[in-house]
């Protein structure tokens, strides 16, 4: 079984890798891309996966380990494997102004209006959850950001129970650190 | 209330008449209506993911 943790960029990913990393949970990633001011605390990316549409050849050194997949490559797992997926979820306004730091940061042009991203983002999210229910292979655990923040005594094991696997709850808990939440909608 | 019209192909629409009746539709414009709906619900998720697509690579995450 591969653990994936998966959602949109800057959805609470980097944090989840965290969090089941302190619980106990190998992790399957590289030190390719360091941390910086958009991910203090590192991004826990594996750089393989960034070309997993073209090669997913070498998915089998996920096995018994958490990997961070970005939503769109999610397509692109192959079949032969077990998935439990913890989907990260977070506040769209939130998603965007965050991306929007991080690509002006990477000297990159946003592009799109931010209700026009709003738009298809909400469609792209829409169109996955439906594919993964229909996945023999796939068990989603949707997870909210802003909730893993404000509970995470009480998400963590309910995650710990989703995956199978006896993680430390507290040890999950104190991963995390609520001064990095900032991008708040409201 | 504005209900547009749209000109086709008359060989076009028999042929769409026929479809309908073999699809089981109770009329050819309810068979229209919803085989354009879904052309357009493809286009659109197309073009989203192709959007997705972009800021992802922007962001780093796919090559």
């Amino acid at each position: 079984m591969i653990t994936v943790v998966s959602g949109l960029p800057r959805s609470g990913t980097s944090m989840m890798m965290q969090i089941l990393q302190a619980g106990g949970l190998p992790l399957l990633c590289d030190q390719e891309r360091p941390a910086d001011e958009n991910n203090p605390r590192g991004y826990f990316e594996y750089q393989k996966v960034r070309r997993l549409a073209a090669d997913n050849s070498w998915l089998a050194e996920a096995e018994g380990h958490a990997i961070k997949v970005v939503s769109q490559l999610l397509y692109h797992l192959p079949r032969q494997f077990e998935y439990c997926i913890v989907f990260m979820r977070r506040d769209l306004t939130e998603v965007i102004r965050s991306q929007e730091q991080m690509l002006a940061s990477r000297q990159v042009e946003s592009g799109l209006e931010q209700q026009a991203m709003r738009e298809h983002f909400t469609r792209h999210l829409d169109a996955l959850e439906i594919w993964m229910s229909k996945q023999p292979n796939m068990r989603v655990f949707p997870c909210d950001f802003s909730r893993m923040i404000a509970d995470p005594a009480r998400l963590a094991p309910a995650i710990s129970a989703f995956l199978g696997i006896l993680l430390d709850p507290e040890r999950m808990a104190s991963a995390i650190d609520p001064t990095l939440y900032r991008q708040k909608a409201k | 209330m504005f209900e547009p019209k749209v000109k086709i192909d008359r060989a076009l629409y028999q042929t769409l008449t026929k479809a309908s009746q073999i699809a089981g539709y109770s009329s050819v414009d309810e068979f229209i209506v919803h085989v354009l709906e879904k052309a357009a619900a493809e286009v659109e998720q197309a073009q989203s993911e192709d959007e997705v697509r972009k800021r992802l690579q922007g962001l780093g995450y796919i090559e």
